[in-house]
């Protein structure tokens, strides 16, 4: 077991210590982009939860992370909701987003039951889109309208406090999905992507691993989404119902391999570097056309994600090691 | 009537103009073998899909052991004890052969499948066994024949412990050797009790299988019988040479 799981001890014992540094000089700026990268890590297990393991691909993500950001903001920001000016403290509003998002997770089971394939993603688009359109023009004295909801509270200050909080979100996000995507759960899920029918011909209620899969998948988004709007201390509609957030966690999921969760994490971080350190090289949106361009080819070479390549290394080097004990090469 | 497991009273289903299958009825009884017969578009899978399920009829019932089932969803008729093999095999592709025939004994239940309670791979290999699939276990589908893909779905539709299994065409696209080898093998079944509704139109493996026949034509009932008088039916022969 340890033997198996050296790697990871080492990567998380890394990860741990990795402030101790900054004091010696190591730059704050990339404990930052590390918080930026456990949350869209966070935000990419989510989605290959409910669209890597079922095949229901959802282009709505940001709905859910957005209406749990949307709920917190609401109800903690200084100037209160009006009359009265009520602010409640974080330990509520926090569990009421993620409840929020429990609830918009439901709201996507619902056309699930009902369209597949791309009309799913047509409609989980839709429902980002309306709650955009919502938010800007119902009643824009609460939510803040086009400019949002500015000031929030933060949970934690400072990066690093906030690097070790988003770290071990992250995590806890990782071995929990992880857990489920290596049970029989998971298997299930997999064989929902692969032929709904045939699992439902197995004697098994797909209705039921679907409903738990995107609760799951609400959930952590959720959990995202309300610790993420905070350490931003701020949330408006333009950049919560970004297409580029969006295209942020499906890309993550794919480069990272879909239906792997660990996969996703990684291509969480992956993207979130290779977008910053591409920043002095390509201006302005030419940076996402890097990104498409990396999102295409390892869907057409590698669909299996740089978790497929971790997996054929990892064989050609057993192999190896097998052919010299065999044969003395 | 305790000696009916199935029973089809009155099924009617219409895509759009078209009648598919139109007031059908038939039964089966416990212990039996029930060959469905009817030239290329008849209605025979459609009937298939109607009784597992996977289409809604837009009238008539259907009655498992004494229960009205017509309403169930699928699953639901698979955990009663009705199993099916598809005309096209269906497996999954990204699994080996072992983990595909498990999927159908994973229990219907989250904390269920949490705890692990599948079947535990000597047994799920053992009923691979037992329909020839031993070389091809740990083989994925693409590496199959037609030939082993029809077992692979045999196993999987034996793996939910049916009461009854539908077959269909589960002879078309195989050598004669492995006719006789899926002949035998469904008859031994058949002594342990397990009943079967079989479609084919190899009759000649067919005939040896079931004890009964009924025959569809442009989704009605034609005639019904034994083997034997049913191919020399003037009103079957008419509706296969016309």
């Amino acid at each position: 077991m340890i033997r198996r799981l050296r790697w990871w001890l080492i990567a998380i014992a890394v990860m741990c210590v990795l402030p101790l540094f900054v004091p010696l000089g190591f730059p704050v700026s990339v404990i930052r982009l590390l918080v930026m990268g456990s949350y869209l890590a966070i935000f990419a297990m989510s989605w290959d939860m409910m669209s890597g393991h079922t095949g229901y691909i959802s282009f709505g993500h940001p709905f859910l992370i957005g209406l749990a950001g949307y709920v917190t903001a609401f109800l903690s920001h200084q100037e209160g909701f009006q009359p009265p000016h009520i602010v409640l403290p974080l330990a509520v509003t926090l569990p009421l987003g993620v409840a929020a998002a429990v609830g918009g997770g439901m709201l996507f089971f619902f056309p699930s039951m009902r369209v597949r394939g791309p009309y799913f993603a047509l409609v989980s688009l839709a429902f980002m889109e309306i709650l955009h359109r919502l938010i800007i023009a119902v009643r824009p004295e609460f939510t803040g309208g086009d400019r949002g909801l500015p000031n929030l509270p933060s949970v934690v200050m400072g990066a690093i406090p906030n690097y070790y909080l988003s770290l071990g979100l992250m995590f806890a996000t990782a071995i929990g999905l992880w857990y489920v995507s290596r049970s029989n759960v998971g298997n299930v899920l997999k064989a929902i992507r692969m032929d709904e029918d045939v699992v439902e011909a197995s004697g098994i209620s797909t209705y039921r691993f679907k409903r738990f899969a995107f609760l799951l998948s609400a959930v952590t988004a959720g959990l995202g989404g309300v610790f993420y709007t905070h350490y931003l201390a701020s949330i408006n509609p333009r950049r919560a119902f970004s297409a580029i957030l969006l295209l942020d966690i499906i890309i993550s999921a794919v480069i990272g391999g879909m239906g792997t969760i660990v996969g996703p994490m990684f291509g969480g971080y992956f993207l979130t570097f290779i977008l910053e350190y591409l920043r002095p090289y390509l201006f302005g949106q030419w940076r996402l056309l890097a990104y498409a361009l990396v999102a295409i080819f390892m869907v057409i070479y590698k669909p299996k994600g740089f978790y497929g390549i971790a997996q054929d290394v990892a064989s050609w080097f057993q192999t190896r090691k097998r052919r010299s004990a065999q044969y003395g090469y | 009537m305790a000696t009916k497991l199935i029973e089809i009273k009155g099924l009617t289903k219409k895509f759009g103009g078209l009648v598919a299958v139109n007031d059908f009825s038939f039964h089966v009884e416990k212990g039996e073998a029930l060959g469905l017969m009817g030239p290329n578009g008849s209605g025979k899978t459609t009937v298939f899909n109607l009784v597992m399920g996977d289409l809604k009829p837009d009238s008539g019932e259907i009655i498992f052991e004494g229960k009205d089932i017509t309403n169930y969803p699928t699953y639901q008729r698979v955990k009663a004890g009705i199993a099916r093999t598809y005309q096209v095999p269906r497996p999954f592709q990204e699994l080996p052969v072992i983990e595909d025939i498990q999927m159908s004994t994973i229990p219907d239940s989250i904390m269920g499948s949490f705890r692990g309670r599948a079947m535990p791979l000597e047994k799920v290999a053992k009923i691979g066994e037992d329909v020839g699939l031993k070389e091809h276990l740990s083989m994925y589908p693409r590496e199959l024949t037609m030939g082993d893909l029809r077992r692979v779905e045999l196993a999987k539709a034996l793996a939910t412990n049916p009461k009854i299994v539908l077959l269909d065409e589960i002879f078309a696209g195989l050598t004669v050797a492995e006719i006789g080898e899926l002949d035998t093998l469904l008859q031994q079944r058949r002594k342990k009790g397990l009943n079967f509704i079989v479609v084919s139109h190899d009759l000649k493996a067919l005939a040896p299988l079931v004890d009964r026949v009924v025959v569809i034509h442009f989704g009605e009932f034609i005639a019904e019988g034994p083997f034997d008088k049913i191919v020399n039916d003037e009103r079957v022969k008419a509706a296969y040479f016309g």
